[in-house]
Order: C-alpha cells, then sequence, then structure tokens
C-alpha cells in the first residue's frame, strides 16, 4: 500500500516536472512570438537549434526567474527570464551558447539574465570551449535600474577575460542598442541578418534630435551598414539561417582554445598540387589591377575560403582557408580596390585579423602586392601613422608561423609591413613578377636622378632610360633574394605546393614573447 | 538453367534494383552501371559488379551507347536490360546491343520504332482495326491548319510531338488564340528532347480515363494481354497514382480493350512487354493513343494482381523461351494500387526537391510492396527523374486497398526532402478518389492546400564525396586509383555559402530582379534587352527534371541585365535579368 503511495507521489511530481517544462517552453508572450514571426525572425531556441548539430544542446538554468520586487513586476516571472543558455556541439565539438528571447520582456536584460550568461561564458573559459551568443534584445530593463548595469559589466568584463583564450562570436539577429553593442564587439566576430538586425549607440531619433539628421534604423546601423562601412559587422548574411550556417562554418577553421590547435582534416585536394593558371594570372600591365581573391582560391584546398569583412577596407583581404588540411589565416593586398594600398581601415581590418589569428594558433599566409600607403589629408589627419602602426605590430607581435608571398609590389614601409622577413616571418617567397623595392620605378628616378634630369637635353627620354635601368636593377625579387629577404622566388604555378610545404614545416614552431603585462599597441 | 550467366542493367534507381531482383531469382548475375553522380546510389551497391559511365548528366552517362556497350563487353553480359527511360525505346540502340552479339531484353527494333513515331502508329493502328481518337495523321506544320482542325473537330486540341511521352512536347489548345504559343512550345519540346520537331493534332477528350493495358508476346507468336491500369490521376500529363482494375472497367469492357491491346501488338510483330496507352470516355469508347515498348513504372500492380513477375517473362522472352502462360491461364485477383513518390514539392508547383535524405524507414507488412531506389543517407540529384520509390499495395477490394496504402503511407518515413507521402494521403482520403471518380483538378486542388501544410526539409546530411587519385602497387603493378572520401562536414556549408554569394552581392537588385527558382538549362529565351515586358510575361523558359518551366517577369518594365542565352546552366536564385521600372536606377549587376 505504501510502495503504491510512493509510486504515485513520484508519478505526480513527473507530471509536476513536465508542466514546468512546458512553460519554459512556451515562456514567451504569443504576440510576442506571432511578431516576432512576421518579422521573419526565428525564435531563441529555434536558432540554437539550426546553429548547434541536431538534438545535442543541453539546456541550463531553465528555471531561473527575476527577483525584482518593483513595478508589480513579481506578478509576471516566467521560467528561464529572457534567455536561453546551455551547451550543445558544432560538428561534433562542444560550445557554450546564449540566445537572447525577445519575446520575453522584449529580450531586456535583467539581473537573472545577465547571470545566466556568465554562468556559460565562465563554464566555457573553464573548459575551455567557444562561447556563441546570439543577441535579440531591447536593452537594459528599466525596472532593475543599476542592477541591469551591473549585468552588463559582468558580461563585458568576461568578454574580456575570455578574449584570447576562447573563441567568442556573436551573432545579432535583432536589436542590439546602447551599452548592449559593447558585449558583442568586443567578440572576435559578429555576425549580423540584412534587414532584421541593427546596432547603434543612438537610435535615429535622438539622432534626428541632436544632430538633425534623417536615418533609418537600416542605414543607421543595419548589417550592411556595420558590413560595408563601419567595420563593426564581420559578416552580413541574407537571412538569419544563412547567418547561423555562416557561424558553423566559422568555427570549423577555429580551435577551441588558445592552447589547442585549429581542426585538421585531410585534404582531398593534393597539396602538391600545381597551377599552371597561376603562371598568367599577374597583368602585363604593373598599373593593371586584378583581383587578389582569385589568387588564393586559385591556391587554397578546393578554393574553399571564407572571407571576413569582405565588404569592409576591400583594398585587403583577409579570411580563413586550409593549406593541406591545416587551418590558416589569409591576409592579401588586393590591387582590385584602391590600387592594393594600405590606408587606415585595411591596416585595422588586417590587424585585428593577424592578432586572432595569433591568439588562437591560426598560420598567417600573406599575399603581397602594395604600392604602399594610401596618400591624402584624410588618412594623415585621421591617423594613418598610428593605425597603420596597428599592422605594422600585430604582425611584429605575432608568433605563430608566418609566410608571405610577393606577387607583384613591395614597396617602401608596407613591404616592411606585410609580413616581412625582418618582423621575423618564417618563410617569405616571390613570384618573378615581384618588385621589392623603396617605391615604383617612375618615383624613384625622380628622386634620384632629380638633378640630373633637369639638366638634361631631353629629360623625357633620359626619365625613359633611367627608369628602364632602375627597373632591371630593382623591380625583381633578386635584389631582396641576395640578401635573404626573400627566401626563394618561385614560379607560380608552384605555389600550392610550396606554401603548403612551409605552413607544414613551421607548424611546429615555438616563439616565448618576454615576460610582460602586455605590450602598448597604438590604439 | 538459368538463360543468362550475366544481364546488364542499363539504368539507375529502382527499376534497376526491379530487374536485380529478378535476375537473381534466376540465378543471373546482375551488371549494374551508374554516372559519377550516382557513385554513392543504392543500385550500385545491390549491383553484383558495377561500371561507371560517365558524368552526372544523362547525354554524357546513362544515353552514352559506346559506354553501356563497353561496359557490357567489359562484364561479360549477355544481355542487356535497359528498364525504363534512358535508352528504352531507343531502336537505334536496341539494334546496335543485338549487332554487338548481345540479346535485347526488348521488342524488336522495328516495333519500337513503328510505336516511337506517332503518325506512324496511327496509320498502323488504323489499318489494324484499332480505334484511334480523331485527328491529323501527317504531321502539322502551321498555325492555320491547327486552326482549321479546331474548328472542324471542335476545342480543344492536343498538339503533341511526335516522339513524344510521359507529357513531354504535350500542349493543349483550347481556342484559336493559343494555337501559335503551343505549336511553337510542343515543337521546341520535340526537339529538345527527342530532336525530332514533328508534331501532330488531335482532338482533345474531356475527362477521360486514362486506361492502359499491358500485354506480353513471345518470339512464337503467342500475344496476350494482363487487363488493364488505370493512371487517370495525373498531374500535367505525369502519372502520380495507379490502380488495377479500373474502377470503370467492367469484364466486358476488360475483354473488348484486352483485345485491342493483343490486335496493337500484333499489328507491329510486338514481343517481350508492352503497353498500349489509351483513353476511355464516359460512353464506354476507347481509343488509342500510344504503346509503350518497355516495361512501365506501374507494371507492379499487374504483377501484383496477377501473380505474374514481368521482368521473368522479359528476360525469358528475349532468352527465345516461350511464354510461362496462356491467355486463358491469366488470373485476376484483388485490387491493387501504387503511389509514385517523388522528390517534389506539391506546395511548389510540384518543383523537384533534390536532397540528401536523412531518415528514411519503408513500410512494410500484409500486402505492401515498395520498390525504391533510396535509403538513408541516398542524395536526390536534380539531374535525374524525381522518382525515389514506389509504394505499391494488394487487398482483396479498391476499399481495403485503399485503407492498405492510406496504412503503409503512414509508416513511411523519409526526412531531408520532400516528398509525395503527404499529398498521396490527402489524395486517398479524398471522396472524390473514394468513389471512382476521373477527380480531374483534384490535384492541383490538393497541392494548394498542401502549401499551408508544407513542412520544411531538414538539415542536409553531407554524404557527398571528393575524388582522391593514389597510386597503388598490386603484383607489382602500378594502378592509379580514385578514392572516393567523404567530404569534411563544413563542405556543405561552403557550397552553400558560394551559391548565395551569387545574388548576396546584388542585394540591391533582390527587388527587381527576376531569379530563376530551380536548377535546370535554359531552353528558350522569349525576349530581348530593353524590351518592355508586362507582369507574367514569359522571359525564359528553363528546363529541369526534363520538364519546361516558363520563367515570367514579377511586373510590368523594362528588361534590363538580361544574362542568360539558351542552352546555358542556371542554378537556383540566379538573376535571370532585372526588370526596371522608371524612376529607379538601374541596378548594378557584377559582370561575374
Amino acid at each position: 500500500m505504501a510502495k503504491a503511495e510512493d509510486g504515485r507521489s513520484t508519478h505526480t511530481k513527473l507530471e509536476e516536472l513536465e508542466r514546468l517544462r512546458e512553460e519554459a517552453l512556451h515562456a514567451g508572450d504569443e504576440r510576442a512570438v506571432a511578431r516576432q514571426r512576421e518579422r521573419g525572425k526565428l525564435l531563441a531556441r529555434e536558432r540554437l537549434e539550426k546553429l548547434l548539430d541536431p538534438g545535442s544542446f543541453i539546456e541550463l538554468d531553465r528555471y531561473v526567474r527575476h527577483r525584482n520586487p518593483h513595478f508589480g513586476m513579481m506578478e509576471r516571472r516566467p521560467w528561464g527570464d529572457a534567455v536561453v543558455t546551455g551547451y550543445g556541439t558544432v560538428f561534433g565539438r562542444k560550445v557554450f551558447v546564449f540566445s537572447q528571447d525577445f519575446t520575453v520582456f522584449g529580450g531586456t536584460l535583467s539581473e537573472a539574465f545577465a547571470e545566466k550568461i556568465c554562468k556559460v561564458m565562465d563554464l566555457a573559459l573553464k573548459y575551455g570551449c567557444p562561447v556563441i551568443g546570439i543577441n535579440d534584445s531591447g536593452g537594459a530593463r528599466i525596472q532593475e535600474g543599476v542592477v541591469s548595469l551591473g549585468g552588463y559589466a559582468e558580461i563585458f568584463w568576461r568578454n574580456v577575460q575570455a578574449s584570447g583564450v576562447v573563441p567568442q562570436i556573436s551573432l545579432v539577429m535583432g536589436p542590439c542598442a546602447g551599452g548592449a553593442v559593447y558585449s558583442p564587439v568586443m567578440t572576435d566576430f559578429v555576425l549580423m541578418v540584412k534587414e532584421t538586425s541593427y546596432m547603434f549607440i543612438t537610435g535615429p531619433e535622438v539622432v534626428k534630435t541632436v544632430t538633425g539628421e534623417d536615418v533609418t534604423f537600416e542605414e543607421l546601423g543595419g548589417a550592411l551598414t556595420h558590413a560595408s562601412k563601419s567595420g563593426v559587422a564581420h559578416f552580413a548574411a541574407d537571412d538569419e539561417e544563412a547567418c547561423l550556417e555562416d557561424a558553423r562554418y566559422l568555427l570549423s577553421f577555429l580551435p577551441q582554445n588558445n592552447v589547442d590547435a585549429p581542426p585538421y582534416f585531410e585534404p582531398s585536394d593534393p597539396p602538391d598540387r600545381e597551377d599552371p593558371e597561376l603562371d598568367s594570372l599577374i597583368p602585363g600591365e604593373p598599373t593593371k589591377p586584378y583581383d587578389m581573391r582569385v589568387v588564393v582560391e586559385r591556391v587554397v584546398d578546393d578554393g574553399e575560403f571564407l572571407e571576413v569583412h569582405q565588404l569592409w577596407a576591400e583594398n585587403i583581404v583577409c579570411g580563413f582557408a586550409r593549406l593541406g588540411g591545416h587551418p590558416v589565416g589569409i591576409v592579401g593586398n588586393n590591387p582590385k580596390a584602391l590600387a592594393g594600398t594600405l590606408d587606415i581601415d585595411s591596416s585595422v581590418k588586417a590587424a585585428r585579423f593577424v592578432r586572432f589569428c595569433d591568439a588562437f594558433n591560426i598560420p598567417l599566409v600573406t599575399f603581397v602586392d602594395v604600392p604602399g600607403f594610401l596618400p591624402g589629408t584624410s588618412q594623415e589627419w585621421g591617423g594613418i601613422i598610428r593605425h597603420g602602426a596597428k599592422l605594422l605590430y600585430a604582425y611584429s607581435e605575432a608568433t605563430v608561423p608566418k609566410i608571405a608571398l610577393i606577387t607583384r609590389k613591395a614597396y617602401g614601409g608596407a613591404y616592411d609591413v606585410m609580413s616581412s622577413k625582418h618582423i621575423r616571418a618564417d618563410f617569405n617567397f616571390a613570384w618573378p613578377t615581384a618588385e621589392v623595392a623603396v617605391m615604383g620605378p617612375e618615383g624613384a628616378v625622380n628622386i634620384v636622378f632629380r638633378k640630373e634630369l633637369e639638366e638634361a637635353n631631353d629629360p623625357e627620354a633620359r626619365r625613359a632610360e633611367l627608369i628602364a635601368d632602375y627597373r632591371a636593377q630593382f623591380a625583381n625579387p633578386y635584389t631582396a633574394a641576395e640578401r635573404g629577404y626573400v627566401d626563394d622566388v618561385i614560379e607560380p604555378r608552384r605555389t600550392r605546393p610550396v606554401l603548403c610545404d612551409a605552413v607544414k614545416t613551421a607548424l611546429t614552431k615555438r616563439e616565448k614573447r618576454p615576460p610582460r603585462k602586455h605590450g602598448n599597441i597604438p590604439l | 538453367m538459368a538463360p543468362f550467366d550475366k544481364v546488364l542493367v542499363a539504368n539507375r534507381g529502382e527499376i534497376a534494383i526491379r530487374v536485380f531482383r529478378t535476375l537473381r531469382e534466376l540465378g543471373i548475375g546482375a551488371v549494374g552501371v551508374y554516372s559519377e553522380a550516382d557513385r554513392g546510389s543504392l543500385h550500385v551497391v545491390l549491383a553484383d559488379e558495377a561500371y561507371l559511365l560517365g558524368p552526372g548528366p544523362p547525354g554524357e552517362s546513362y544515353l552514352q551507347q559506346e559506354r553501356v556497350l563497353d561496359a557490357a563487353r567489359r562484364s561479360g553480359a549477355q544481355a542487356i536490360h535497359p528498364g525504363y527511360g534512358f535508352l528504352a525505346e531507343n531502336a537505334a540502340f536496341a539494334r546496335a546491343v543485338v549487332d554487338a552479339g548481345l540479346a535485347w531484353i526488348g521488342p524488336p527494333p522495328e516495333a519500337i520504332e513503328a510505336m516511337g513515331s506517332k503518325v506512324t502508329a496511327r496509320r498502323l493502328m488504323q489499318e489494324a482495326g484499332v480505334p484511334v481518337i480523331p485527328g491529323t495523321t501527317e504531321p502539322v506544320e502551321s498555325v492555320a491548319e491547327v486552326v482549321a482542325l479546331g474548328e472542324e473537330h471542335g476545342w480543344p486540341l492536343a498538339i503533341k510531338a511526335s516522339a513524344g511521352g510521359g507529357g513531354k512536347g504535350l500542349k493543349v489548345v483550347r481556342s484559336a488564340g493559343e494555337a501559335e504559343r503551343a505549336l511553337a512550345s510542343a515543337r521546341r519540346e520535340g526537339e529538345a528532347y527527342f530532336a525530332d520537331a514533328t508534331v501532330y493534332v488531335e482532338r482533345f477528350l474531356e475527362d477521360p480515363r486514362h486506361v492502359e493495358v499491358q500485354v506480353l508476346a513471345d518470339a512464337h507468336g503467342a500475344v496476350v494481354h494482363l487487363g488493364e491500369r488505370d493512371c487517370t490521376i495525373q498531374r500535367r500529363h505525369q502519372k502520380l497514382v495507379e490502380e488495377t482494375p479500373s474502377p470503370a472497367v467492367t469484364p466486358e469492357v476488360r475483354e473488348r480493350i484486352g483485345a485491342v491491346a493483343v490486335d496493337a501488338a500484333r499489328a507491329v510483330g510486338y514481343s517481350g512487354a508492352g503497353t498500349i496507352e489509351g483513353l476511355l470516355d464516359r460512353e464506354g469508347n476507347y481509343f488509342f493513343l500510344e504503346m509503350n515498348t518497355r516495361i512501365q513504372v506501374e507494371h507492379t500492380i499487374t504483377e501484383l494482381v496477377t501473380g505474374i513477375d514481368l521482368v521473368r517473362e522479359q528476360v525469358l522472352v528475349a532468352a527465345g523461351q516461350p511464354l510461362s502462360f496462356r491467355q486463358e491461364d491469366a488470373r485476376f485477383s484483388g485490387h491493387a494500387i501504387e503511389c509514385r513518390i517523388n522528390a517534389e514539392n506539391p506546395a511548389n508547383g510540384f518543383l523537384p526537391a533534390p536532397g540528401t535524405i536523412t531518415a528514411y524507414r519503408e513500410p512494410a507488412g500484409p500486402g505492401v510492396r515498395v520498390d525504391s531506389g533510396v535509403t538513408e543517407g541516398s542524395e536526390v540529384v536534380g539531374l535525374y527523374d524525381p522518382l525515389v520509390a514506389k509504394l505499391v499495395v494488394w487487398d482483396t477490394d479498391r476499399e481495403r486497398a485503399r485503407r492498405r496504402m492510406l496504412r503503409a503511407l503512414e509508416e513511411y518515413v523519409i526526412e531531408g526532402v520532400t516528398t509525395l507521402v503527404g499529398f498521396h494521403r490527402a489524395l486517398l482520403e479524398h471522396p472524390c478518389f473514394i468513389a471512382g471518380a476521373t477527380c480531374f483538378g483534384l490535384v492541383e486542388t490538393i497541392a494548394e492546400q498542401a502549401g499551408a501544410a508544407a513542412a520544411p526539409a531538414g538539415p542536409r546530411a553531407p554524404t557527398r564525396v571528393r575524388e582522391q587519385v593514389v597510386g597503388v602497387e598490386l603484383d607489382g603493378r602500378r594502378f592509379e586509383v580514385t578514392l572516393l572520401r567523404p567530404e569534411p562536414p563544413y563542405a556543405e556549408l561552403a557550397r552553400r555559402r558560394r551559391e548565395r554569394a551569387g545574388d548576396g552581392r546584388h542585394h540591391a537588385a533582390a527587388r527587381e530582379a527576376v531569379v530563376s527558382p530551380m536548377q535546370g538549362t535554359v531552353l528558350a529565351v522569349e525576349v530581348a534587352e530593353g524590351d518592355e515586358v508586362r507582369e507574367g510575361q514569359v522571359i525564359c523558359v528553363v528546363e529541369a527534371m526534363k520538364m519546361e518551366n516558363e520563367i515570367t517577369a514579377h511586373r510590368h518594365g523594362l528588361v534590363t541585365a538580361l544574362s542568360v542565352a539558351p542552352g546555358e546552366p542556371v542554378t537556383t536564385g540566379q538573376v535571370i535579368c532585372v526588370v526596371a521600372q522608371e524612376g529607379e536606377a538601374a541596378a548594378e549587376l557584377d559582370p561575374k
């Protein structure tokens, strides 16, 4: 008899558990759910299902509720508050996740909300796993006052503790305004969705009041704005599904943490594959542009190149690819935009990318075709000196394998910056089309022979002569190779075999930096 | 004693496997062939040995006669079974098989030729006293002829490509005004699919039943029929559900149409398995349509009600043996229904829905037969017929068979690709089907309703392979071996990202752009750069899964940035052109 009673009581408790779980699953306000769908947005849990391997999500803290006694908030205390947290796998590798739920209190951040996020971040750091955050929030929960602000800062602090220790990826899939933007932007990558997500410090209304500018949400802080103008977003996807896929794809290149190696897959693309097309890729005219991305795609495994910041500072190309199955970070000057010069944006873009790769043991492969820094007042007044220095600093500081290939121009200070031998690159190669020099022949002749040209009977003919001389003497890779600045001059067709082998050789590199609190990059 | 040691089956998917099964029962070795796209396909695994024909497109693999014959030679096969489709009704190939000293498991080439041309077939049938639908026996050249025939026999008319079949190259003309477009379209499809633009015209019967009769003949003069199959439920002249007996066929009618079919087969000196297709009107008149000189997709239902293995008879007849039974031995028992399980999305105009099957479980139990060509992890590629399986049931009467089919459909689990399973359930539960009516228009109605309930396809599992060539030495001899390695898990994402990149970069154009809703080949471009188009006007015709699909303007405007030409491939989401309206800046398209 007693036994039967026990059985019944366990049964009741199981029913209760099931009821609570059911409630937690449907914590969202019905109308808010409908509105979310109307906007073409997925629900917080649906996003996690698509992000993670099917059925791998384990939820934590589903019974956490807010404890705010003010403004009648105790009337409504949904299970789990406005964020779903937990962990799961992406291609079988563990990741910790949170997904803000706009259908509960507009996804606003409460103390409990922040605590849930902090818990998964702490766990991720403890176990050395990436953190992926999905942002869709109306901001601070005003009813909680300063407690909410405290919650934000707890997250910011953890973002910084985790920086360079585990990869952090932010997906912005709805509003992310005011102080809330500072968590995503301190993570390693920001992925946004066109039309449905935006980030800004102050919204269009405030902008209108303060500056009189009329601007829409999308123009001010939409995905394309941040992906092409501000550089805040690394990726802009057409829809949420594409955005979630991008995050999965990105993770396939990244290690779990700063002491693990990035994931290797045995390549089906033979590392010794030569590509005769590369022999005719560089245009005969030194002023003719070509697309460095084409070179990259022809060289890397299966032509698969995940470009980061594809639409911003297009004069430098950054992204992930594999060489012989090993993930590598690619940096390349792109003559297709601004003649491939280094300017403020491209320096900042590449510097951050180089530092990310260095932090996570991803070898750097640099494709050099740079005529120098971009001249002009906007650049000088904008501080190209200190911004350009960031890239120089980042390359100099990096201890991961650094391999460089000069395809054409490597002029002046930009030559030094772009993974040169002198800042401790491991292997430097050049195509025979390379010109490693202080500047282009025209400029050099005008300076070096100014006097002679002024005095010449036919200055133009003399100039042409001198340019031809200079070109023959300096506009080639051999002067640099004579001194060992370039390790070898190779046929373009052999680029892939050479780079694959260099990466493999340098993988075992271990370099220690002098002990210090941290360097002082010119921010 | 088996009639052959080895037989090559020049086909893929379910029909290849179907033929293998009979071969195995006869003690004959089953030789398969495959394309590069079919490397992971089930029929390759189930063959005793399999030979690579070439790249994925049928024109470079399954239709490559020389390569098929070469595979037969290399394997030592003594006969070739063509299945249906591909080379099954190609008289030249049949001859080439015989010339190569192999047995052709099909009718004599002359019979294929006679029935292959609708115009010839019609004349021969009329001479043999077989009733045909009023119309022309001469090819029709001009719009005026079409209009004149319409005036004479009354509208609507059907324009058919002479060499056409299965709905390809068939256009219905409801008035004189439609004649021009329909004629051009039928000729184009005829040209595109069968390299023959000849068309003829006939009276189009309203709401007839599509009833076909199975015949078998041997080389010793025996011709028998195995009753009818009712294939009335179709979509754009593609069969979806077949049953036997037909709800409209009485024993008397069966005897009459059976005799017609036997006459027809005799008239062309037939041997092997064949099908007389015809129309049964409301008054019980039966008209000859065409003869399919091969095993039919829906032969299964005949097998279930007669107990006769049609493929077995085909093989034995090809080996010179007489039929294993006489007409008077044929017994018809119970009722059989077949549902075609296509990887198509009824909610999206039955567009092919290629993808990877992530979960798969076939129904079983009493009276259920599944002829399928897929399993879990199989990839349904857009290059071939979207038929992935045939679900066939038998029971003692029609209503029981219907309920059994519903039960079996309920058991069928196919995830990852959209199929017609749900559609068939709705169809078989409909009062119209229960009543055994012709259900004209019902397919479209159910498809519309399915739109609301359509479940999105699940995530696609990576099952594709990448090639890697390695050198190996075997007994001191060096070989180059192509290893088929599964793709790494991220490869699918990389591919999809690249596909999206095409339109992603031209995001600004999305509102004005006309994009291809499917992957296929452009057959015709009907507008030119700068043309003014109205909403709904045809921009171009894209062929996918062997069907013509018209891509229309989504709004009124001027055609700019037209980027396709006939013969070019297009991918899903590819921008075909931009329909610009006044006041809009011309959308910029990256020429890449």
